[in-house]
């Protein structure tokens, strides 16, 4: 009746021997025969190397935990012999100590297995679909930030009309603030948002008027704050929106003349409280100012230019992003080699 | 007869299973069919004068619903480690496979295979990176299950000689 039962569920057990062997003690099936090419009936001994690959594999598992000889099972896992007579066949393993004794119970898996590869290629035809959406909004999403890099490029160009910087100062501001998000560890989107948003910080310039922005000489106290509400005009410019490329821009434009110290304009921030991005753009419009040529001055030595910001962190600079600033600087030397004036 | 195991390994969907059918059966099939635990299949080859019985093991892809067990690599002359070159995570999928391994088995001869070189175009998989691999020593081939390209130079890689001391 035992064999009968096992037989319907189309499962062979053995017995492992001292001597290595197997003894089989269910009946044999038309599979395990094919699989061993030997006749065995109830009681048969047989030596299963090289019966399977796969077998042989996990019967080294199998036979440690049998010298164990603690209660409990060992699966191999589900595996297809696809040279049985031309047939692909789905096998289970289970490695079992019952009452001190060992049994290997092999077992052919025909619709349970099926059934397991119907739900697997469900599930992994989903993960698929969901890879392509995936794929698909990661393309609109850069072909939509494509678009607002675009026209913050544009506002970029009518500023640059009314204003002496010239393009490559921008340029290498934008790049010299990305480089230090990615040493902060910031996220490439973020950095790619203030490669742009940083070159946009004196937008608010084109509001000044041209007897002002283009004077030759000293500016008067009156002058001078004027020439201050750049900062305000710009944020006004870039505010807003929800774009979040030109809300950072808005925040640079804002604050990138305020000071760590809280001397700074046009609203005396202090320390932390001035957004990171414009305390970025803080030190590397100085230092790039300083350090290539103007029509009022000649370029200054980098050693010197550093020496002189130094002296200036925790006054003017945020000290711990003017480390980082100095932490990157042959990056910074690269860029200045790329964007040359 | 010289036998030698080797192992496909990678993500889910990358085409390992249909390299394996192309290289046995000279079959391509543009279904996806999902492989549950391993599929043993043989290919006898002769290399010299020897035939070397090559033994693949195809196991279940790399994903949430499985994950590799590195005790399936015992034995093996070898493994492939295959990643989708229209889906540029199954390369990061493959090399963590690749250091799992490593820290699990030591260091066994393995390469990369970056298949569906067929759909060339829509490749993710930059060509920096894979430069870059290749100047740290790891042997890549482009691939394609569907067309045959560089499948035969893939398995004959393993049964050269070389590899076949690996084997014994």
């Amino acid at each position: 009746m035992l064999a009968g039962a096992l037989g319907a569920m189309d499962l062979v057990v053995l017995s492992p021997e001292f001597d290595g062997s197997f003894r089989l003690l269910s009946e044999s099936a038309d599979w395990f025969r094919a699989l061993t090419k030997e006749e065995l009936k109830a009681g048969s001994h047989i030596r299963l190397e090289e019966v399977s690959d796969y077998l042989d594999n996990f019967l080294v598992d199998a036979r440690a935990f049998w010298a164990r000889d603690r209660i409990g099972r060992l699966r191999s896992g589900p595996w297809v012999e696809s040279a049985v007579r031309g047939s692909a066949w789905p096998f289970e393993a289970q490695a079992l100590v019952r009452n001190g004794v060992a049994f290997l119970v092999i077992e052919h898996l025909s619709e349970a297995y099926e059934q397991q590869v119907k739900l697997l290629q469900v599930a992994r035809n989903h993960l698929l679909n969901e890879e392509v959406l995936e794929r698909e909004v990661l393309k609109r999403t850069a072909a939509t930030r494509q678009r607002e890099e675009e026209i913050a490029i544009r506002l970029l160009a009518a500023a640059s009309m009314r204003d002496a910087e010239t393009g490559s100062h921008v340029r290498r501001i934008g790049l010299f603030s990305a480089a230090i998000g990615a040493a902060l560890g910031w996220q490439p989107s973020r950095s790619a948002d203030i490669k742009i948003a940083a070159p946009m910080h004196d937008i608010g310039k084109i509001g000044i008027p041209d007897g002002i922005l283009l004077k030759p000489g000293r500016l008067t106290d009156d002058e001078y704050r004027t020439m201050q509400q750049h900062t305000v005009i710009g944020a006004r410019m870039l505010g807003g929106t929800d774009i979040p490329l030109l809300n950072m821009g808005c925040e640079i434009a804002l604050c990138h003349h305020e000071k760590w110290d809280g001397s700074g304009y046009p609203n005396g921030l202090r320390g932390e409280d001035i957004p990171i991005a414009a305390r970025i753009v803080a030190i590397v419009d100085v230092f790039d100012a300083m350090v290539h040529r103007r029509v009022y001055k000649a370029p200054i030595p980098e050693l010197e230019v550093l020496e002189t910001m130094a002296e200036a962190a925790g006054s003017h600079f945020d000290p711990r992003l003017f480390e980082v600033f100095r932490s990157i600087l042959p990056a910074i030397r690269e860029i200045c080699g790329t964007v040359e004036d | 007869m010289i036998q030698m195991k080797l192992c496909m390994v990678g993500s889910f969907a990358v085409g390992k299973s249909s390299l394996v059918k192309r290289y046995v059966q000279s079959i391509f099939t543009d279904n996806y069919h999902t492989t549950v635990g391993v599929k043993v299949d043989k290919k006898d080859v002769v290399v010299g004068s020897e035939t070397v019985r090559m033994m693949i093991w195809d196991l279940a892809g790399e994903d949430a619903f499985s994950r590799l067990q590195t005790t399936f690599l015992r034995g093996s002359a070898g493994y492939l480690l295959v990643a989708d070159g229209t889906r540029a995570h199954t390369l990061d999928v493959a090399l963590e496979l690749q250091r799992q391994i490593e820290a699990a088995l030591g260091q066994l001869p393995f390469v990369l295979v970056l298949n569906k070189d067929d759909l060339a175009p829509q490749w993710e998989v930059d060509r920096g990176r894979i430069t870059a691999l290749e100047r740290d020593g790891v042997k890549v081939f482009r691939s394609s299950a569907k067309n045959g390209h560089s499948v035969e130079s893939i398995f004959e890689h393993f049964a050269s000689l070389d590899s076949l001391a690996h084997a014994s």
